[in-house]
């Protein structure tokens, strides 16, 4: 019965980890925000052929039964990745900001331009 | 010295013209640019037909952005003084000139127009009276500072803290934020007493939900600000 849920699991992530591969490929993921997820799917196969990690971290921290210590650390994973995203989405909002302010400064200077040159062939 | 008059503008094609012919009579003085938040309404067809100085920002920034863009132009264009101005009527032109000339006297770096001073006009109403004069206070603890009315957007600035509002300006509810932050900096902040009307067009970017939103946010950004690294 295990062996037939290791089989389903490691094929499920050896699949997912293709397709960010290849997003990667196909220049619809940036690497650099992939990692992470590359990361975690490396660490969930290596779990899925060892299970015993598991039984092992399940025993240091006095957890109960191993597929708890998978939740735990399925939780804790996404958190940092929320969080992450929360940074990126800080950094970008403040570059969306500066891009437009700069935008609408050249914007009002073309438009001038283009006043002044209308002016001139009058 | 060169002065501005920044007017940040969020759907105000009703009363945009009445605030720059406000100014034009009331502050001769005085330049002035419209900050066109990305509006919905005719604003920008209004700017360009009225041929406004105004700059249209692409994407919806918020009122603090939008002012923000005012500063880093008045900073563009060498302006000594620049000074916030609501385009939406509540703000009195007939001000600017004596709050400019407050300014300079005092050589204080950043003016506010308090509404609480003398007590006259528009006194905004009683429930939003104990949000200011809470603000007041915290800042007043924090600081040492009293400010009687912190949330006034009607400010004018110097070329140091022009230039300190254009590295970097709060997004939302800026006001009493961007205060501290000057005071903190052990700059000179004055209040001159003004009056104001209540507003003619438009509604308050404070509706009563987001009300509760912007006292926690307002204070923790204080909070924030206080903690912050000069």
């Amino acid at each position: 019965m295990m062996i037939k849920l290791q089989i389903v699991a490691g094929l499920i992530l050896l699949l997912a980890l293709l397709w960010i591969v290849n997003m990667i490929r196909r220049r619809k993921l940036e690497l650099k925000y992939a990692l992470s997820w590359m990361t975690a799917i490396i660490l969930m196969l290596i779990v899925d052929i060892f299970p015993p990690i598991l039984s092992v971290i399940s025993y240091c921290f006095g957890i109960a039964t191993p597929v708890n210590t998978l939740f735990l650390l399925g939780f804790i994973f996404s958190l940092a990745l929320l969080f992450t995203l929360t940074v990126i989405v800080s950094r970008l909002s403040d570059k969306v900001r500066q891009l437009s302010q700069a935008a609408a400064m050249n914007e009002k200077e073309i438009r001038e331009l283009k006043d002044m040159l209308k002016n001139q062939e009058d | 010295m060169k002065s501005l008059v920044i007017i940040p503008a969020y759907n105000e094609e009703k009363s945009i013209e009445k605030t720059v012919a406000d100014i034009h009579t009331n502050a001769p003085d005085f330049d002035y640019i419209i900050v066109n938040d990305c509006s919905t309404d005719g604003t920008r067809a209004l700017c360009e037909e009225h041929h406004l100085n105004v700059l249209h920002l692409p994407v919806n920034l918020g009122i603090g952005g939008a002012v923000q863009t005012g500063y880093a132009y008045a900073d563009k264009n060498g302006y000594d003084i620049a000074v916030q101005f609501d385009g939406d009527g509540q703000h009195d032109a007939a001000f600017l000139q004596k709050m400019q000339a407050y300014l300079v006297q005092e050589q204080a770096d950043m003016v506010i127009g308090s509404r609480f001073i003398r007590k006259e006009g528009f006194q905004s109403s009683g429930i939003r009276r104990i949000g200011i004069q809470y603000f007041s206070n915290l800042i007043c603890f924090l600081t040492g500072n009293r400010i009687t009315d912190p949330t006034s957007g009607m400010r004018m600035a110097n070329r140091k803290v022009i230039q300190l509002f254009m590295e970097s300006y709060p997004k939302d509810y800026p006001e009493p934020e961007s205060v501290v932050t000057i005071l903190k900096k052990e700059m000179k902040v004055m209040e001159y007493p003004v009056i104001m009307r209540e507003r003619t067009e438009g509604t308050s970017s404070i509706s009563p939900v987001k009300s509760v939103y912007y006292m926690i946010k307002v204070t923790l950004a204080i909070f924030m600000e206080k903690i912050r690294r000069v």
